[in-house]
């Protein structure tokens, strides 16, 4: 036996890992098509939806998509995307501030390892919870009204921002202190010029990244009722009946790609010039 | 106090902050934006917050049902039929949207096409698709296909190849291009180069994903029960309004679920570095 082929005789054998895997993926998929009735009947609804699809998309109500002629502007779907913006910045902003509290608490640096423990714990145990199960709990307590999806989002925020606010609080360089310490600056004088300019332009960019995030989920929660505001009643209605509001699910579709692209956009722009 | 006289006689101008124009615009932008959140003060009562987290922990208990302890935790044992459904479907979205979202992110990556013309077209439609949110893609799912699991998985799948297609290729521009370069070099086309240098350097990345991913998915379930996809979803929207005990039951189960997800994914991320 030649020298290259022993060699070639000692490759590790993968392909037993890879076989595993690949069996494991199919069965997987197997799994989980179990129950879900491809048949004939159900391709034969596919093409009767595309057909209406097509029609539906061909056939947008401007008047209804931006407000005006029949209908107020109040109506239209860009006041709910408005509606949605601002849900998704407020519920930034309140879980911003309440999640700066919280990673102070969370942070080894400021309250020590035992106490950050905890609070490493209460942030983790706050992600959890999906949006529309606070909401859920919060609308009996604030009623059914955009408010309790800012709140909701609010709450849900802290998960996320309160983790990397403690970790960019805990990565801080203490040599700025320590040079504020020897001028003989003040506590204020320390903080103000100390740790904030360090950690602002990080805890920015973090929120910005949230806000991306919260839009996206601020234009979902209005499934609770037709008055929880963002485009809550129209999901409702499109998904009671979908085949007959195709219009309606197209400039839905239309008006969120947008909003969302424009809002990626902008908050990647801040946070490239941030970082 | 603007100007600052030094001892060897120069004058030096204090710099304007930006950070007081940022702190305008944000108050401003926070004043328009809380004229668009309608609510009613006189609706707001705060200790309804206690009075439901009791009913959704605690087995309903009025006039008219009479619920026990054990009837609790045997609805519990019982949601294992939904709670199986969204399992279901999360596990057939992730696998399908995954799958689908690595030629997409190959295509995307800068270091392996450099053609920017390539990447572009891709990207967007990645873009295109992540933008969508998962709600409105199983309202369409449903409209084409009808009720029952098919409408989740299609759902799921279209969620999971958006996110999915993002991380893999920002993970595959990150990867260390040398052996990539030697086996190009040796003459290996480049799918043999990509399967044996940059496969084994993502293949551990993609794992994780893959779990992160998962989670999304039953937490997105959550929500999709509202429009009508069956499976845990669907028990918090239907008991929503008069059996809060149920919500609760469901609450707790998914928090389970997930909370374990995590705990598994943050295994294997600490496995990674």
């Amino acid at each position: 036996m030649k020298n290259s082929e022993k060699t070639l005789s000692k490759k590790p054998k993968k392909w037993i890992v890879n076989l595993v895997f690949g069996i494991a993926l199919i069965l997987a998929l197997f799994f989980s098509f179990q129950g879900s009735t491809i048949n004939l009947l159900r391709w034969s609804t596919f093409g009767y939806a595309i057909k209406a699809m097509l029609k539906g998309f061909t056939e947008i109500n401007l008047e209804f998509l931006f407000g005006y002629g029949s209908r107020q502007f109040v109506e239209g779907i860009v006041y709910m995307a408005i509606q949605t913006l601002a849900i998704a910045f407020i519920g930034t902003f309140i879980g911003a501030i309440l999640a700066l509290s919280f990673s102070f608490l969370a942070s080894e640096r400021i309250v020590g390892k035992r106490i950050s423990k905890i609070g490493i714990t209460l942030i983790t145990i706050i992600r959890v919870f999906p949006e529309v199960i606070l909401a859920l709990m919060l609308v009996k307590a604030v009623g059914l009204n955009p408010l309790t999806c800012v709140i909701a989002i609010g709450i849900h925020s802290i998960g996320m921002l309160g983790k990397m606010f403690s970790e960019s609080i805990d990565n801080m360089d203490i040599g700025p202190i320590e040079a504020l310490n020897a001028v003989g600056a003040n506590t204020w004088q320390k903080i103000r010029f100390g740790i904030i300019p360090q950690v602002i332009p990080e805890l920015t960019s973090t929120a910005l990244y949230r806000f991306d995030i919260n839009i996206r989920s601020a234009s979902v929660l209005g499934v609770l009722g037709t008055s929880a505001g963002g485009f809550g009643a129209l999901l409702l209605l499109a998904s009671a009946d979908p085949n007959n509001q195709w219009d309606t699910i197209a400039s839905l579709l239309i008006v969120i790609v947008v909003l969302v692209l424009i809002v990626d956009n902008i908050s990647a722009y801040l946070r490239k010039k941030l970082v | 106090m603007n100007k600052f006289q030094i001892s060897n006689g120069k004058t030096i101008n204090k710099p304007f902050n930006k950070i007081w124009v940022v702190l305008a615009i944000l108050v401003v932008l926070t004043i328009i934006f809380w004229q668009f959140i309608t609510y009613d003060s006189s609706m707001i009562d705060l200790s309804q917050l206690f009075v439901i987290v009791k009913q959704m922990f605690t087995p309903k208990n009025t006039n008219l049902t009479h619920r026990t302890w054990a009837d609790y935790f045997a609805f519990m044992l019982e949601l294992r039929y939904p709670l199986w459904i969204t399992i279901q479907m999360s596990i057939g979205g992730t696998i399908i949207g995954s799958l689908f979202a690595v030629p997409f992110a190959i295509f995307a990556a800068r270091n392996i096409f450099k053609n920017k013309y390539i990447n572009a077209p891709f990207r967007f439609v990645m873009n295109l698709i992540r933008t969508i949110p998962i709600i409105l893609l199983a309202i369409i799912a449903m409209a084409m296909v009808g009720a029952g699991v098919l409408p989740g998985i299609i759902a799921f799948t279209i969620f999971s190849f958006g996110i999915m297609s993002k991380m893999l290729y920002e993970v595959i521009e990150t990867v260390d291009m040398n052996p990539f370069e030697a086996l190009e070099s040796t003459g290996a086309n480049k799918l043999q180069a990509f399967s044996y240098s940059i496969v084994p350097q993502i293949f551990l990345p993609f794992v994780s994903y893959l779990l992160y991913i998962f989670e999304l998915n039953i937490r997105a379930s959550a929500v999709l029960g509202f429009v009508g996809i069956n499976g845990i979803g669907e028990v918090i929207s239907v008991n929503r309004l008069y059996n809060y005990d149920r919500v609760g039951a469901a609450v707790i189960v998914l928090f389970i679920l997930i909370f374990a997800l995590q705990l598994i994914n943050s295994r294997i991320r600490g496995k990674l570095q």
